[in-house]
This record gives C-alpha cells, sequence and structure tokens, in this order.
C-alpha cells in the first residue's frame, strides 16, 4: 500500500478518536468531502495482513455504534468488501488474519438485531390487497378477483414478518454463517440508495466471484484468486440479485449484468428456485429495456409518453370482453342479469376482426345482403358483421373459401336480407343482438352449428356479386352441408361492427335471428 | 359541476355536444342559433370555428413527438371564423376567452408559436375560473395550458445565458403542465359524470354511447409530459410525485390506461431506484435532499401553484396507504395487474397475433415486477397465485411457466410443481435444469421414484449438450437408485438397484471431480453396502473439498463407529457441533455414542442439553403446559442437576405416575393461543432444515420461510424419518403409507383427547418428541422404568398415535417385566407400520420367549426381508431356527448376524438425507 493512502488512513484514525459527542454530526457531514479515504480504506481491506486493518474495523465498528445514520452508511458501504474478505478467507482455511472483520460483521450484525430500546427486531410489512380500498383505488372498480382460498385468506391486511427475531450470535459458525450474512445484506439493500458506485461495484464483484469461484465458469471469467467452491444459501443469492438489480439501473451496466448471469448460473447448478425466480424475472424485466450507463451522479430514468387508448385492436376477444360472447349453445343463452348487458354494451367486445388490421385479408363469413331494393345499402357492409373465431390457420380457411357454395351463401343471405331490414336502423348491435338473443326462445334456435357451416368468401364483394349473380334460391340443403371442416367450439356468432370504426359506415346487425329462421 | 343556467335547450344542447366531442352535429346546431338572435352571429362564428379545428384536427391527428408544420389551407376558415368573432367585440367576455383560446390553439397547430403564446397572455389563463365552468371549458382550459407549454417548449431563450431565468422557464413550463394534468383529470371526472347522468336522463334508445373518449394530443400531453421532463431532468423526487398525483385521482374510463401505465412505471421506480430507506409515503412531503435526484440540480420539490378545483382523489376513513417501496409497489402492481387480465386476448386467430403479442408484453412486465417485489420479502404463496392468474396469457410461453413452476417449487406446493415442470419441458426440451428440478422435487417429499427416474435420463440423454448438469444428471439418477434399493423388498432388487447407484455416482464423480456432493453419495453408498474402508476413502475426500459439510462429518463418525472406533467417532461428532450447535441429527448420534463410550449419565446430560436447545430455538408453548410453567420440560429444563439424579416424585409410584400423567394430558388447554398470525416466524436456526443445501430427508423440505406449510407433507417427513432417527433404517415406501394412517389416527385421537391441537408448523413438535424417546431409551438402558415412563409419556402427549411411541411403550413394558402388556404395544406399532424392523424383531423375541416359534420365525423373516443388514434380526431369527431345531439354518443366521454385526453403525447410514 503506498505510503500516501496509509497517511491518509492514519490520519482519518487520529481524527475520530479526538471528535466530542456534539462534533460528531458535522464530522459526518464533511466525511463526503475525503475523496481518497475510501479508495484507501478499501485497500486495506482488500490487503488482509495489513496491520491497519484492526484499528479500521474498530474504527468502523464505532460509527456505527455510533447511530448517526451518516456514519452508519459509511460503514456500510464496505459490506461487500468485508463479506469477500471474509468468505474468501474462509475457504481458503486460513484461520487467522480474518478474525477482526468477523468481529466487524458480528458487531453490526448484534447492533441490527435490536432495535433501540433492546428488543429483538422483527421485520414486517403489510401485504396490500385489492378488497381493500387504498389511495390509489377503489376495490368496487377493479374486477372480481377470483373466488381462491388464498383471495379469502387475504382479505383484509395482514402483516407478514419477513426476518427476525434472530439471535445474538457470538462467533461465526457454519451454520449461522450464512443466516447473518444474509441479514447483513438485508440490512444493505435497505440503504441501496446511499450507497456509491464504489460500493455497487463491490456488490457486483461479490456476486459474481462467489458464485462462480471452483466451478468451470471460472476459467471463463479469468478470476484467479481462490479456486475452491463457496458455499452459498439461497436466500443469501436472492438478496445479492436484489442488490445487483439496483446497481444495474443506476449505473453499473457492465458489471451488473455480469453479475446476474454468474448468479444464475450458481442457481442453475444448485437449483435453487428462490434465486432462479427472483434473477430470471430481472432479467426478463429488463430484457427490452436498454440500460446506458450514466455517468456517476445522474440517475435518469427514461420515461415516455405513452398512448392512452388500448393499443389491443377492438376485435380481439378479451377477458374482459368475452362475458359478452354468446356461445354455441343448443339452449337460450343465458346472459346474465340486465346490469351486465348494460356493461357489456359499454363494452368493446368482438369478434368484427377489421378489415384492414390483418395483413392478409381475413375470411369472412358474408352474410351479406344485397338483395336488391332497398336493403342493397345497408346490406353492403352488413357482412363484415358475422365472423367466426376459431383456432385455424388461415390456410385452412382460405381452403374452405374455395370450397364455398353458392348454395349456402344463399340461404343465407336470403335470411339476412330479411333480417336486416328489420333491423337496419339500429345501430348499437351489441345491445340489439343481445336482446335479440334473449328474445329467441326456440330451442335449438341457436344452434350456431348452421351459422358454423358458413361460407367464407375473400370480400364481400365478391360475395354480393355472387350473391346477385345466383338468384334463385334453393334453400333446401343448406343446413346441412357444412363445409366448413373446422370444429366450431362454441363460439359465437356475434355480429359487431363497432360504430367507431372508421371504415365502415353505420351497418345494420345481422342479428341471430338469421339461423333460427332457416 | 353546477351546470350553468341557460336560457334554451338549444344551448344545452350545444354545451353537450362540446362537451362530449360530437363536433359534426355543431353546423345544424349553430344554424338554429342563429336563425334566433342576430346577435348571436358572433357565438356561431365561434362555434363554428371550434368545429372545424377540432374536426381537422380529429382526422389528422398530431402524433406525440412531432412538431407541427406549418399553415394549412383547410385552417383558413377556421381563421376566418375566429378572427370575425374576435374582431367584432360583440361576444360575452367568457366567449370571448374562450375564442382566444381557440385562436392560440389555431396559431399552435400552425406552428405560430409567439402569436399563440401572444393570445395566452392576453387571455390571462390562471384567472380563468374553474368553478362553474361547464364541461367543455375545462377542456379547454387543460388544453390550452398544455398548448402554452408546448410553446414555451418550442420557442427559444431570449437570453439563455442566465442560468436563473432558464430554470425559471423550465419552472413555467412544468407548471403549465401540471396544471394542465390537473385540470384534464378533472374534466375527465366531470365527463363521466354527466355522461353516466345523461344517460340515466334520456331515454334508453339505442344511441351511439361514446364509450372511449380519445383524450387527443393536447389533453395527453398535458397528463404526461409534466412527469416526462422531472425524469429527463433526474428529479425523481417530483417525477414519482407527479405520478402520485395522477393516481390518487378517481379513475374514469379514458384514464384507465393511463393508470396502468403509470402504475407499473411507479413500481418500476420504486422497485429499481428506491430502497426502504430513502422512502417517504404517498401522503407526506417528500424530503428534502434525496439521494434519488441528481445532485447538480437543484430544483424546487414543492408545488408552487393551487388551482381552485381539483380532481377528485380517493378518500375516506381507514384507507390504506403504503408505508415502505415494496408495499407501494405491491399495490400498484396488484392494480396494474387486475387491470392488464382484463385485457388478456383470448382468440388465439392469427389476425390477432400482434393483439396477443402487445397484451402478454405489457402483463409479462406486471408479472416480473411482482416477482421481484414479492421474492424480496420471500412471499412465494402469494407469488404462486399471483403467477397463475398469469397463465391466461401463457399458451406456448415458456418464460411464464418456468416461473410458475419455481414459484410452487419455492411455496412447497411438490406435486403441483412438478406438472407443470413437464409442461416446461416439452416447451424447452434442450434445458436440462428443468428435468433436474424435478427430480429434486420427487426425490424430495412426493418419493416419485419411477418419475424421479424419468426425468433424470432425460437429463442423461442429452450427453454433452447437458455441459455442466451432465455430472448432476448422474448424481439424480444414483440417488433415485439408492433410494429404490432401500424401498426394494428383494434381495435381488436391492442388490441390483445398489449396483446401479454406485456405478451412477462413480460416473458424476468422474465427471466432475471437484464436487464434494458427488464423492459423498459415492461414499453413502459404499457405506450403505458396507463397503466400509471404501467408503472411508471417500468421505475424507469430500471433507478436503468442502471441509465444514455437516453430512459428511457425521458419515465419516458414523463409519468409524461402523470400526468400532467409537471414541474418535465421538470427537468426530463433537467437532461437527462446533461447527453445528443446534443440529438435532448430530445430536442425536452424540446420545447414542455417549452411551457406549461415556455412560448413560453423559448422555442424559446431552439429552437434557438437547431440550435446551429446543427450546431457545423454537420459542413455543409445550401443549400439555398448564400454564405455570410447570411442564416436565421446564422444570427438566430450569433443574440443574442431572437428569437422572432428579427424583420425579410423581412418577416413581406407579398408581400415581398414571395419574399424574393423566393430569398433565388431561390439563385444559389453557397453552396462551399461540398467534397463527403473521406474527409467527420460523425458528431461526432451522435446525437442520434449511440452510443446509440438502434439508434433512425427515423434515419439510427445503423453503425456510414457508409459514403454513402444508399439513399433509409434513407428518409423512415425519413419521418416516423418525423410523431412522429410532434405529429403522429404511425409509420405506410402505413407510410412506404408515405415516398417513398415522397422522390420520392421530388427527382423531387428538381431537378425542383434551390437549391443545399443536400450533404452526410440526416439525419443532416432531423433534422435541424425538428428544423424549431418546432420553426414554437411553433410561431403559439404565433400567429406569419409571423415568422411561414418564419421558415417553410426553412424547405420547405429542403424537400419540405414533409407532415409534408405541414401540418405546413396549420396551418399557418389557423392561418391568410385563411381556403380555409388551406384545400388545408392539402389536399396535406393527398395526400402524408393518415394516418397522425394531418392533418386529422385539416381538419375534417375546414371540420366541412363548415358545410360539413358527410365528416368530414368520416375523423375524419378514424383517430380515425389509431390511437385508439388520443383525440382531438375523440373529434372533438364528436362535428361533435353533429352538426349533433348524441347526444348518440357525448356524448361517448366526454367521450372517456376525458379518453384519461387524460393520454395523450405530445408526443406520440411511438417516443421512439423500437429496439432489
Amino acid at each position: 500500500m503506498l505510503a500516501m493512502d496509509q497517511g491518509v488512513v492514519e490520519e482519518w484514525l487520529s481524527e475520530f478518536k479526538t471528535l466530542e459527542e456534539t462534533a460528531v454530526y458535522n464530522y459526518a457531514v464533511s466525511l463526503k468531502e475525503k475523496g481518497s479515504l475510501v479508495p484507501a480504506l478499501y485497500k486495506v481491506i482488500r490487503e488482509n495482513y495489513s496491520d491497519l486493518l484492526e484499528p479500521v474495523c474498530h474504527q468502523l465498528f464505532e460509527f456505527y455504534r455510533s447511530g448517526e445514520p451518516r456514519l452508519q452508511r459509511f460503514t456500510l458501504q464496505f459490506l461487500p468488501e468485508l463479506v469477500w474478505s471474509y468468505l474468501s478467507v474462509t475457504a481458503a482455511r486460513d484461520p487467522h488474519c480474518s478474525g477482526c472483520i468477523e468481529a466487524l460483521l458480528l458487531g453490526i450484525y448484534n447492533l441490527e438485531i435490536v432495535d433501540k430500546d433492546g428488543q429483538s427486531k422483527v421485520l414486517s410489512f403489510t401485504i396490500p390487497s385489492l378488497s381493500k380500498p387504498s389511495v390509489y383505488h377503489e376495490p368496487s372498480s377493479i374486477g372480481s378477483l377470483a373466488l381462491t382460498e388464498g383471495a379469502l385468506a387475504n382479505h383484509g391486511l395482514s402483516r407478514v414478518v419477513y426476518s427476525g427475531p434472530h439471535l445474538q450470535r457470538e462467533t461465526f459458525t457454519a451454520q449461522n454463517r450464512f443466516e447473518v450474512l444474509t441479514f447483513l445484506l438485508l440490512c444493505y439493500n435497505a440503504s441501496l440508495s446511499y450507497m456509491s458506485g464504489s460500493s455497487l461495484q463491490s456488490l457486483c464483484q461479490l456476486s459474481s466471484r462467489v458464485s462462480i469461484c471452483g466451478y468451470p465458469r471460472q476459467q471463463v471469467r479469468r478470476y484467479k484468486g481462490i479456486s475452491s467452491r463457496l458455499m452459498v444459501t439461497s436466500e443469501f443469492l436472492v438478496q445479492l440479485i436484489t442488490g445487483i438489480h439496483f446497481a444495474l439501473c443506476n449505473g453499473e451496466v457492465d458489471l451488473g449484468s455480469k453479475a446476474l448471469d454468474d448468479v444464475l448460473y450458481r442457481a442453475q447448478l444448485e437449483l435453487f428456485p428462490e434465486a432462479l425466480l427472483v434473477g430470471n424475472a430481472i432479467k426478463s424485466s429488463l430484457h427490452g429495456a436498454s440500460l446506458k450507463s450514466n455517468k456517476e451522479g445522474t440517475r435518469s430514468i427514461q420515461v415516455e409518453i405513452t398512448p392512452t387508448a388500448s393499443r389491443i385492436s377492438r376485435n380481439a376477444v378479451t377477458s374482459l370482453s368475452i362475458r359478452g360472447h354468446r356461445w354455441k349453445r343448443h339452449d337460450a343463452v343465458d346472459l346474465g342479469s340486465p346490469d351486465e348487458l348494460t356493461e357489456i354494451a359499454e363494452v368493446d367486445e368482438g369478434i368484427c376482426t377489421q378489415a384492414s388490421g390483418a395483413q392478409s385479408s381475413p375470411p369472412t363469413i358474408v352474410i351479406s345482403s344485397s338483395a336488391g331494393g332497398a336493403a342493397a345499402g345497408a346490406g353492403k357492409l352488413a357482412g363484415k358483421g358475422l365472423r367466426r373465431l376459431t383456432g385455424r390457420s388461415s390456410k385452412e380457411k382460405d381452403k374452405e373459401k374455395d370450397a364455398a357454395t353458392g348454395m349456402d351463401q344463399l340461404t343465407r343471405k336470403q335470411a339476412a336480407v330479411r333480417a336486416m331490414s328489420e333491423n337496419l336502423e339500429l345501430l348499437s348491435l351489441k345491445r340489439l343482438t343481445l336482446t335479440a338473443s334473449q328474445s329467441v326462445p326456440k330451442s335449438g334456435s341457436l344452434s350456431l352449428s348452421r351459422t358454423a357451416s358458413a361460407v367464407f368468401s375473400r370480400s364481400f364483394e365478391q360475395v354480393s356479386n355472387v350473391f346477385s349473380g345466383n338468384q334463385p334460391s334453393s334453400r333446401a340443403s343448406s343446413p346441412t352441408s357444412n363445409h366448413v371442416a373446422e370444429q366450431d367450439e362454441g363460439v359465437a356468432y356475434l355480429d359487431h361492427i363497432s360504430p367507431a370504426h372508421q371504415h365502415r359506415q353505420r351497418s345494420p346487425t345481422i342479428s341471430i335471428h338469421v339461423t333460427s329462421d332457416l | 359541476m353546477t351546470a350553468r343556467k341557460s336560457g334554451s335547450r338549444l344551448e344545452t344542447e350545444i354545451e353537450r355536444c362540446r362537451s362530449e366531442g360530437q363536433w359534426d352535429k355543431i353546423p345544424e346546431l349553430v344554424r338554429q342559433l342563429s336563425a334566433k338572435l342576430i346577435s348571436n352571429d358572433d357565438l356561431g362564428e365561434l362555434l363554428l370555428g371550434e368545429a372545424k379545428l377540432q374536426q381537422y384536427l380529429k382526422e389528422n391527428p398530431i402524433k406525440q413527438g412531432s412538431s407541427p408544420r406549418g399553415p394549412r389551407p383547410r385552417l383558413q376558415e377556421v381563421r376566418k371564423h375566429l378572427t370575425a368573432a374576435l374582431d367584432r367585440g360583440n361576444l360575452k367576455p367568457e366567449y370571448m376567452q374562450e375564442a382566444s383560446l381557440i385562436m392560440a390553439k389555431l396559431c399552435y397547430v400552425e406552428a405560430d408559436y409567439r402569436e399563440a403564446l401572444n393570445q395566452y397572455s392576453r387571455v390571462n389563463l390562471d384567472e380563468m375560473q374553474l368553478v362553474g365552468a361547464p364541461v367543455y371549458r375545462l377542456s379547454m382550459i387543460a388544453e390550452a395550458y398544455a398548448t402554452k407549454g408546448l410553446c414555451l417548449e418550442k420557442v427559444p431563450m431570449a437570453s439563455p445565458s442566465l442560468s436563473n431565468s432558464i430554470a425559471d422557464k423550465d419552472q413555467e413550463i412544468i407548471t403549465c403542465y401540471e396544471k394542465s394534468g390537473d385540470i384534464a383529470l378533472l374534466y375527465l371526472q366531470e365527463v363521466e359524470k354527466a355522461l353516466s347522468a345523461g344517460i340515466q336522463n334520456r331515454s334508453p334508445k339505442p344511441g351511439p354511447v361514446t364509450q372511449e373518449q380519445e383524450l387527443g394530443y393536447f389533453l395527453e400531453t398535458g397528463l404526461q409530459r409534466a412527469h416526462v421532463i422531472h425524469f429527463k431532468n433526474g428529479n425523481l423526487t417530483r417525477g414519482v410525485g407527479r405520478f402520485r398525483e395522477i393516481l390518487r385521482a378517481v379513475e374514469t374510463r379514458t384514464t384507465q390506461n393511463l393508470r396502468m401505465t403509470i402504475a407499473r412505471q411507479l413500481a418500476e421506480i420504486l422497485l429499481r431506484g428506491m430502497c426502504e430507506q430513502s422512502y417517504w409515503n404517498p401522503l407526506e412531503d417528500p424530503p428534502n435532499q434525496s439521494p434519488l435526484d441528481d445532485p447538480l440540480r437543484h430544483s424546487p420539490h414543492t408545488k408552487d401553484y393551487a388551482l381552485s378545483r381539483r380532481p377528485r382523489i380517493y378518500s375516506g376513513e381507514n384507507l390504506f396507504c403504503p408505508q415502505e417501496n415494496t408495499e407501494e409497489a405491491l399495490l400498484l402492481l396488484l392494480i396494474s395487474e387486475s387491470m392488464a387480465n382484463r385485457d388478456a386476448v383470448l382468440s388465439r386467430i392469427p389476425e390477432h397475433n400482434n393483439d396477443r403479442i402487445i397484451s402478454l408484453q405489457s402483463a409479462s412486465l406486471v408479472y416480473d415486477l411482482l416477482t421481484i417485489a414479492l421474492g424480496r420479502r420471500g412471499q412465494y404463496e402469494m407469488l404462486s397465485e399471483c403467477l397463475e392468474r398469469a397463465m391466461k396469457f401463457a399458451f406456448e410461453e415458456f418464460h411464464l411457466w418456468f416461473q410458475l413452476a419455481l414459484s410452487l417449487m419455492a411455496a412447497g406446493k411438490s406435486a403441483r410443481a412438478v406438472k407443470v415442470l413437464k409442461e416446461c419441458i416439452r416447451l424447452k426440451p434442450d434445458d436440462p435444469t428443468i428435468p433436474l428440478l424435478a427430480v429434486k422435487l420427487c426425490i424430495g417429499n412426493l418419493h416419485w421414484l419411477e418419475e424421479g427416474e424419468r426425468f433424470a435420463k432425460i437429463v442423461i440423454d442429452m450427453g454433452e449438450k447437458a455441459a455442466e448438469f451432465r455430472a448432476k444428471g448422474y448424481l439424480a439418477i444414483g440417488l433415485v437408485y439408492s433410494l429404490k434399493a432401500t424401498d426394494a423388498s428383494l434381495r435381488g432388487m436391492q442388490e441390483e438397484y445398489q449396483k446401479k447407484a454406485l456405478s451412477a455416482f462413480q460416473r458424476a464423480q468422474s465427471l466432475s471431480p471437484t464436487d464434494h456432493l458427488a464423492v459423498f453419495y459415492l461414499a453413502l453408498q459404499l457405506a450403505i453396502s458396507r463397503q466400509i474402508p471404501e467408503a472411508l476413502g471417500y468421505v475424507r475426500q469430500a471433507l478436503q473439498l468442502q471441509g465444514d459439510d455437516v453430512h459428511s462429518l457425521h458419515l465419516l463418525a458414523l463409519l468409524l463407529s461402523a470400526q468400532k472406533h467409537y471414541h474418535d467417532a465421538l470427537n468426530i461428532i463433537e467437532m461437527a457441533l462446533s461447527e453445528y450447535p443446534e443440529n438435532f441429527i448430530l445430536l442425536f448420534t452424540k446420545v447414542k455414542l455417549e452411551t457406549l463410550c461415556r455412560g448413560p449419565e453423559e448422555a442424559l446430560l446431552s439429552c437434557k442439553r438437547m431440550l435446551q436447545i429446543w427450546k431457545s430455538c423454537y420459542n413455543l408453548t409445550n401443549p400439555s403446559d398448564s400454564g405455570r410453567g410447570s411442564s416436565l420440560l421446564d422444570r427438566a429444563v430450569a433443574d440443574r442437576r442431572q437428569l437422572n439424579a432428579m427424583t420425579l416424585p410423581d412418577f416413581s409410584d406407579p398408581e400415581t405416575a398414571s395419574h399424574a400423567s393423566s393430569s398433565l394430558s388431561g390439563s385444559e388447554p389453557v397453552s396462551p393461543l399461540f398467534p397463527l398470525s403473521s406474527l409467527y416466524s420460523p425458528p431461526p436456526p432451522k435446525a437442520t432444515e434449511s440452510n443446509q443445501r440438502r434439508s434433512s430427508h425427515a423434515f419439510c423440505d427445503h423453503a425456510p420461510h414457508r409459514r403454513f406449510s402444508s399439513a399433509s407433507n409434513l407428518p409423512d417427513a415425519f413419521f418416516h424419518g423418525f423410523d431412522s432417527f429410532i434405529g429403522v433404517c429404511s425409509v420405506h415406501a410402505t413407510s410412506i403409507a404408515a405415516s398417513r394412517v398415522e397422522q390420520a389416527l392421530s388427527e382423531v385421537a387428538s381431537s378425542l383427547q383434551s390437549s391443545a391441537p399443536k400450533q404452526g408448523p410440526l416439525h419443532p413438535w416432531m423433534t422435541l418428541a424425538q428428544i423424549w424417546l431418546h432420553a426414554a431409551e437411553v433410561y431403559i438402558g439404565m433400567g429406569k422404568a419409571a423415568e422411561a415412563t414418564a419421558c415417553t409419556q410426553e412424547a405420547a402427549n405429542l403424537f400419540p398415535m405414533s409407532h415409534n411411541v408405541l414401540f418405546m411403550k413396549g420396551q418399557v413394558a418389557e423392561l418391568r417385566g410385563n411381556v403380555d402388556e409388551a406384545k400388545r404395544w408392539y402389536e399396535e406399532a406393527l398395526s400402524i407400520s408393518p415394516t418397522h424392523v425394531k418392533t418386529m424383531q422385539r416381538l419375534g423375541l417375546i414371540l420366541h420367549q412363548l415358545q410360539r416359534y413358527s410365528l416368530a420365525e414368520k416375523i423375524l423373516r419378514d424383517a430380515v426381508q425389509v431390511n437385508s443388514t439388520a443383525h440382531d434380526v438375523w440373529n434372533s431369527l438364528g436362535e428361533v431356527l435353533q429352538a426349533q431345531g433348524n441347526d444348518a439354518a440357525a448356524t448361517e443366521c448366526f454367521l450372517t448376524a456376525l458379518e453384519l454385526e461387524a460393520s454395523c453403525p450405530i445408526l443406520p447410514f440411511t438417516i443421512i438425507p439423500r437429496t439432489l
């Protein structure tokens, strides 16, 4: 160690000894300005054999004991380095030289496990529950939660203990080693915002080394320190990962990502589910985000203006909208209370696929209208109405298109025309559709299997042409010919054209009267 | 909102259209209006101008991040209208203001920023009334502030040299945006209120209900740009404050999506940028100096304005306000999750692919953040429930499935975890960790050895692709074979499996020579096969690799005891205990060794120490405690004299013994109900489980923070693990069945008895019962029946239907000479656990005494089938055969017994847990 560093450290040692009680606070504030002190102290800790180690450890402990938050944080910043020092010495089975570091670690631990009154500290927190109102929400507006046992048990807020109470420890044994170290890391993580960059770097290095020493990856990382394996526990790794996460997002991108990879590697080898869980989550959540290394001191977070409208197209069936679906059933559909109806009416549900949205023009089941005359104009877009959700690929649908027979189209269209003329002025499709379905009591009338056998055609215009071409209708055999190979798993036909959609004009609904008339 | 008293229906209608954004109706209404009064012409101009501008903006929406380009021909008309309205000056003052605002907006759209700013200064935005303003005007004012902010941003500084003025300008811009955001929120709330009132008022004819209002460029900017600037400037405190303000406002349909995004972003910041010490809760003022902010910029932390009307916020009594960054993050994430769940795209047709991806991505992020927040606090049970809800999104998505599997594993739901892992293997067949995790679970509590073998074979079949996991795969299959060998009932099968296990372990060790686990298990397997010297060599190697591994040390001690070097073994145990002072398995072995080496008094001292340790570890109330601290446990612990010197006056008299014991068991369940609630904390050293990498086979598996362990797992583990402690070597599959029977019986029994039910997880009580039974055994060795009875009774209070307890009762009876009673107890024990070899052996001996030789022979032969290395069984069998006159067979048995006894450890090797 350079003489200069030694001098700095010695000066620091002597300064504090002569300090009075009252001047402690100012001294703490002034510590920040001593730029060369912290690196010098790091050097002392790294070289185990320095004689300054003992007085330094003692002084750091005094800092911690003083209770002044700044001084405590000053001590805490060295924690990763101290832990590494202790672990590496233990692994090398070097009995001496780690005594003072052990004493320091145990001292901090014993101080932290009791609160001001000397009682054992129990760290707990409240698990929020959506069923209780909070400053950010009201329970009624959030949808009903699943009625699981867990949800019932959590009804109301529960305070849960996550650490403690702990026993005082006099020495390190193999049994309590990781309990103590995990708790110390917990304390360290509680003050992460105050830790400087060098401390975070040291944390990342600790994580890397602890994870890979003695494993094949050590060759990859080319770390030449110790070569025997260090035992770790799952909770210890979880606390390390928590710290690494903070470091990753606050400037230490390279070291942090390496450390995270190494810890995950170790967790995989040891089959620790907790560490894998949190590590994978961090990795996946940072996947898209580009983290640039910021300069020291700047902690800017990238935030963009997000569009307030939902980006999901209106046609996609979502959990919310599926409530309003009618399923293929042979009995009357039960749609629940009228309240639900109005709600559904407000919700954008639906299966109307956009003509424009998809890359390939979606196959449409056009039960379209253009019967001549009055219904013609209205019929134009009716076809976009009836669609079907299936799980099959569009290829099959294309095949179906080709196999379309005019007959089916015809029959349906005729019926559709009739229905349409009834419903021409109705603009709120959903409501109507639902009310219509409710008023359809005929059993079996909702056999959408018939509509299921509807024909696909590529475009609405084609169909209307076809339709106008084949006037005579043979209505006979339509229900039977089921061209569609797709099995209809009870997906409803819901004709539905969202009024707000730009590409469509207001179009009439084709209610399921259609099928019932067949 | 108080509606303005409007004179006519027409005006109301106009107001309504303006509020709801139905600009296409305006021209018609204007025509009707101008038919009425001439003076309304100006108003008509104003309305037309506004309508046209709004329609233009609707058709050519300004995108975020782009700047308006310049004058547009279509907007000429608008300008004409507005100029007409303004110039004539006949309008009422409010309408004049409105006209100016619209004019300013037009100027912005045409990129004439200075003019817009002029307009705003003329109007003096700050003085426009919010209270009593009609709904549309709120929107106008909000947009005006936003536009003003935008203009200020775009206009370059007049004199950029003064840094103060830059800061001031920034502050002004931010204030504009913040005001705009607040008023926009207020406007949206008012609109929703009006709409819902309107729906009720009007006849329910189906009219087009504008479901979601589009916010438009200006309102969106106003809502969001403030915090964007805060974050860009590094002012996290104010950014977070702004987020919170937006979230605290009562939600409306239009803001739902925004709230979801903001909630998630705020949760991200709380988890990534804040720690517990730098947190302040939403209801208090932000700290003056926070490490979160950029130290180079000094911006004021408090708002410097106050609006006359504010948006409604969530309020009430007992509102939950988070006190910690994790709590707040959890709350926000739960809110965000419920919203994201609603938007889960369920349809699977390819045209909805993009939608699926979008909803998956946003939900995935929310679930990842939930994992991070809950993982920090060890709440894996809740996490597994949340991740189950994520399954809606998870079709063919490996990440979510895997996370679910891991969370189930961490929460202790092993059976489900294995099933989910199967699905993960299907989704990602090339990843060796997944089958290894499955094997770990199968070998643990579940004891699904067939499945385990299949999973392990998957890893082995991967060959080189598994890279560093190959050794682990061999290790896993070796363990499976080893456990199968222990389970097997035919000797031939046992040997075959043992051979397979050995070769697998050897392969593992050769693949990864620095892994002490492979070497250790090789040693263990050799020990089980009674190849003691080789086992010793390997275990020493293992200790060289990892010097303080508790199981290696234990195995070493057992091996030394097998070689009859009891003192050396005891030394090793004591050394191990110095590193693992609260490890009960080691302590049990110590008791046994001390009984042999140093005499039973020492052993009793150890028992007493164990009781002390137990009491300090598990700070629980003994269920038989009558509340006065007078239980035997407390007295034993408090008594300084050695246990054997203690006179137990209550128990020395056989008559009063039963009375006293019943008084103990019949004591009213006054034990202060240990709150089952969250304040129960798991015992710190967690004795043998948890912090060790391989949790003890006898106890629950590895999740240390599990609070409410599923009751079904533990008793199984206990009861068949308990076997191993008392000396039966097998961890039999049948003993698992026995343990289930015991559990059922004990539940029934405890409901009949009046003893208080045990609180919390069972393993502390199991340990306590084991300690008592060990003490009883030592007393039996000393010949002290009364004390032995007392100890057994203590154990019986805890687990009355345990076959170990029954066995011990039988032994006590034997000691007292009550052969019939002993026989009864043994038979009861066997009915619960038919493969308990020790019981079988003693029963066989009794039957031999009673001269029922053939029955004795049968029972002893069965025992030998179960465990072919039990030398005392062989010995007894030899005696029985001899008594029957079958000398040749008897000789064979005796020889076998001698051989086995030569290498018999003090406790069977199988008490050492075999887990991955």
